[in-house]
């Protein structure tokens, strides 16, 4: 046991050093590595509901959105009037002060944290009795219909979009706006990650496993699942809005369907890397969300114009071929290497019997 | 568990060597060829439009660089552009941004398509220094923001439909038109919008319908059947090419009768092609017409741009495409005068920027915007099934009267 921690803590410091050095070693991909972290905070997060608990959920895109709206709001709400700011063709030009953006952005983030939580307890408690496709498309739903409500508001840019504060001027090194998303998305990529992985040891994935696997089961046994599927979700929706404020930062621009709820391409995304990677699975969501990046980033523009007939060939062929993910697939071929034990005439004897 | 490490830290260095291998980057000029950077939307929602401009952009290199290409220093350069396809979506525009930039070393960037992309694009050419002659992108937020690196070879999208507003406020005696109006909720149309209610306070003019349709429309029944009951004197609807396919479409279907109906985006949509006689006495904005008359040593005459841009791609460019032409006219005369590749003094030839094109003069006012190029009013005339696009104002260049009103379905044949 003790040697097995020490491996994991090589491996450990490895990756956060690797991460922590990356945007110096390829200071060019800066963005790319930053857009990663978020995308593998995507994945992770909606592998609780899709993978863990068996939610399929395409709502956790409107966490996302709405981080995003709230911290670009509050940012500029704190210091200018926020109406002014978004009305396009206002003659007046605001500017942040490097401590105003920097107070702003923080601010931001925790009201893009919260609130979304909170959300997420109310919405959950009114749709999480929903099961199966039903709650998949109730949730389909939500990010829609977030999306033209929020192209409606005028307050926040309507359908003009939200065009967030610029990095200070003042800072002139050229780098440092990369920089600073960069560490902010990694920082919260490590406490994503810390997070699930002590899920992972807990009683609560049990719970989440045990609804999955059978929920009348569960709530049999004396488990109060509603409570549980909540607070899942709102676990979920916490980091999810804190991806989305630091992605409206990134991004500078927000518009209602294509940028803040993206449920056709982040929403999509994000449950295209769980199941890539393998849903139910620690590792499962990272591997996924960086083999896909890669695969985004690397592909996409040799085969202009045909990138999403390639992204539908992907999906077909995880679904088809790897439909318990990379990882699902590799527990199979090599399941002593996942420390399972194999009892060869049992698996016969099963086999014999389907 | 050990096992799974070792897979994932191979993986990791994989990865890694991978982008180390990828690090190389270009120049900003390379040999003889001077690089500029454009995301256009070859996909998604603007991918027509996207076409027209990448077209627009392909035209004038071509053109430039075969009659000598750019004289810098003395020694003749040639353009070359990379494309990346933004998907019609911001979020991947800005990234691209930033990929040209950084990665491919682009240090002059052509507009995309939309100003909602162009939104997303300027803050990361701002930080960069990267000066951007865009073709496509008219919200008036563009030029408030204070961008310093951003030329717009177009006028501002408030500018678009107002003119028609005089026109039916003339018509009408002086007095002030009842006015309805939908827009498709995206920057541009969103800008146009505001351009209306100026005009609309100026004339005194009431507006009594005011829709939103959503992106990427393909159905505005219940706006149309509002108009229908309270009858107003000027229909405006705006929402890119397929909000003017759909506007036509079902005004057609509906027989919806109103006597004066204004729209953008006409020529890109093809209307007077697509759908013929029923898209008769349709009043468009056009930042260009083929009719003008501009000239410039490259293109010649609009007429002759024209002619020659049906040679080479196969239908009438939209304005879209001259634009585009032009944004490049705009570059090589900047480069020439800078006498010089250096960011800054490329930028500071942008602002001092005086001159005709085919398309237009140009000049940029200090918000980035072209100030020395009034907008235009067509309007889709038939002549039998044969119809086309022509001028009815400013009266400068007006080949046509203004037909008005429009007469209702039951008298058209």
């Amino acid at each position: 046991m003790e040697k097995l921690k020490q491996k994991d803590l090589i491996l450990y410091s490895g990756l956060i050093i690797l991460g922590l050095t990356a945007p110096y070693l390829f200071s060019a991909f800066k963005v790319q590595l930053t857009y990663l972290c978020v995308l593998i905070v995507l994945a992770m997060t909606w592998n609780l509901q899709g993978g863990e608990m068996g939610y399929n959920t395409f709502g956790n895109i409107l966490f996302y959105g709405l981080g995003m709206y709230l911290t670009a709001s509050v940012q500029v709400g704190m210091f200018f009037p926020l109406a002014e700011w978004t009305e396009s063709g206002g003659e007046k030009t605001f500017v942040h002060t490097t401590t105003q953006y920097f107070q702003g952005i923080g601010v931001g983030l925790l009201v893009a944290a919260i609130i979304p939580t909170i959300i997420a307890g109310a919405i959950g408690y009114a749709i999480l009795g929903l099961r199966g496709h039903y709650f998949a498309i109730c949730t389909l739903g939500l990010g829609i219909a977030a999306g033209e409500i929020a192209g409606g508001i005028e307050i926040i840019g309507a359908g003009q979009g939200f065009t967030t504060p610029p990095f200070p001027a003042e800072i002139v090194d050229a780098e440092a706006r990369g920089k600073f998303f960069y560490f902010l998305s990694f920082a919260l990529l490590i406490g994503t990650f810390v997070f699930v992985k002590y899920i992972y040891g807990s009683r609560f994935r049990l719970i989440l496993n045990a609804i999955r696997d059978n929920e009348d089961k569960a709530e049999a046994m004396g488990i109060q699942t509603m409570k549980y599927k909540i607070v899942g979700w709102m676990c979920s929706a916490f980091f999810c809005g804190l991806a989305g404020g630091i992605m409206g930062g990134l991004i500078g621009y927000i518009d209602s369907t294509d940028v803040a709820f993206d449920g056709r391409e982040m929403g999509v995304f994000m449950v295209l890397m769980a199941i890539l990677g393998g849903k139910g699975t620690l590792w499962g969501p990272v591997i996924g969300a960086t083999l896909f990046h890669f695969f985004k980033e690397g592909l996409w523009t040799l085969i202009l114009g045909w990138q999403y007939v390639a992204l539908g060939v992907l999906i077909v062929v995880i679904v088809v071929y790897f439909p318990e993910g990379l990882m699902g697939w590799l527990r199979e071929k090599y399941p002593e290497r996942f420390g399972e034990v194999i009892d060869e005439k049992d698996r016969k004897a099963q086999v014999e019997l389907k | 568990m050990n096992k799974i490490a070792k897979l994932f830290v191979t993986f990791i260095s994989a990865i890694t060597l991978a982008l180390v291998s990828f690090t190389s980057s270009f120049a900003k000029v390379e040999g003889e060829y001077i690089v500029l950077g454009s995301a256009i939307s070859l996909t998604g929602k603007y991918s027509s439009n996207g076409v027209h401009t990448q077209n627009g952009y392909n035209m004038a290199v071509d053109r430039i660089n075969k009659m000598g290409g750019v004289e810098v220093q003395g020694k003749k350069y040639k353009f070359e552009i990379i494309y990346y396809d933004d998907e019609s979506n911001p979020k991947r525009a800005a990234q691209l941004a930033e990929r040209l930039i950084k990665q491919d070393g682009v240090h002059y960037m052509l507009g995309p398509y939309s100003s909602g992309l162009t939104k997303a694009i300027a803050p990361v050419t701002e930080k960069y220094k990267i000066p951007m002659v865009e073709a496509n992108g008219a919200s008036r937020s563009l030029f408030t923001k204070g961008y310093k690196y951003l030329f717009a070879v177009l006028s501002p999208a408030n500018q678009y439909l107002e003119v028609a507003i005089d026109l039916a406020v003339e018509k009408n005696g002086g007095k002030g038109v009842k006015i309805a109006q939908a827009f498709e909720q995206d920057a541009f149309s969103q800008d146009v919008r505001l351009g209306i209610l100026d005009a609309a306070k100026r004339t005194g003019s009431e507006i009594i319908i005011d829709d939103k349709l959503p992106k990427e429309l393909n159905d505005m029944a219940a706006t149309l059947a509002k108009v229908k009951a309270v009858k107003p004197d000027v229909l405006v609807v705006s929402g890119h090419t397929k909000g003017a396919l759909t506007a036509i479409r079902q005004i057609s279907e509906m027989k919806v009768d109103v006597p004066m109906l204004a729209m953008t985006h006409c020529d890109a949509a093809k209307l007077s092609k697509q759908h013929g006689k029923k898209s008769e006495f349709a009043l468009c904005a056009s930042q260009w017409h083929k009719n003008l008359s501009y000239k410039d040593k490259f293109f010649g005459s609009g007429k002759k741009y024209a002619k020659d841009f049906q040679k080479e791609f196969g239908y009438d460019p939209p304005y879209q495409s001259a634009e585009s032409s032009a944004a490049l006219l705009v570059f090589k005369d900047a480069f020439e005068r800078a006498n010089s590749f250096d960011r800054d003094a490329v930028r500071d030839a942008l602002v001092d920027t005086e001159m005709q094109t085919f398309y237009g003069n140009i000049k940029f006012g200090p918000g980035g915007q072209n100030v020395a190029k009034p907008m235009i009013l067509f309007q889709v005339r038939c002549k039998g099934d044969d119809c086309e696009n022509r001028v009815v104002a400013p009266t400068k260049w007006a080949s046509d009267k203004f037909y008005h009103p429009i007469p209702k379905w039951s008298e058209r044949s």
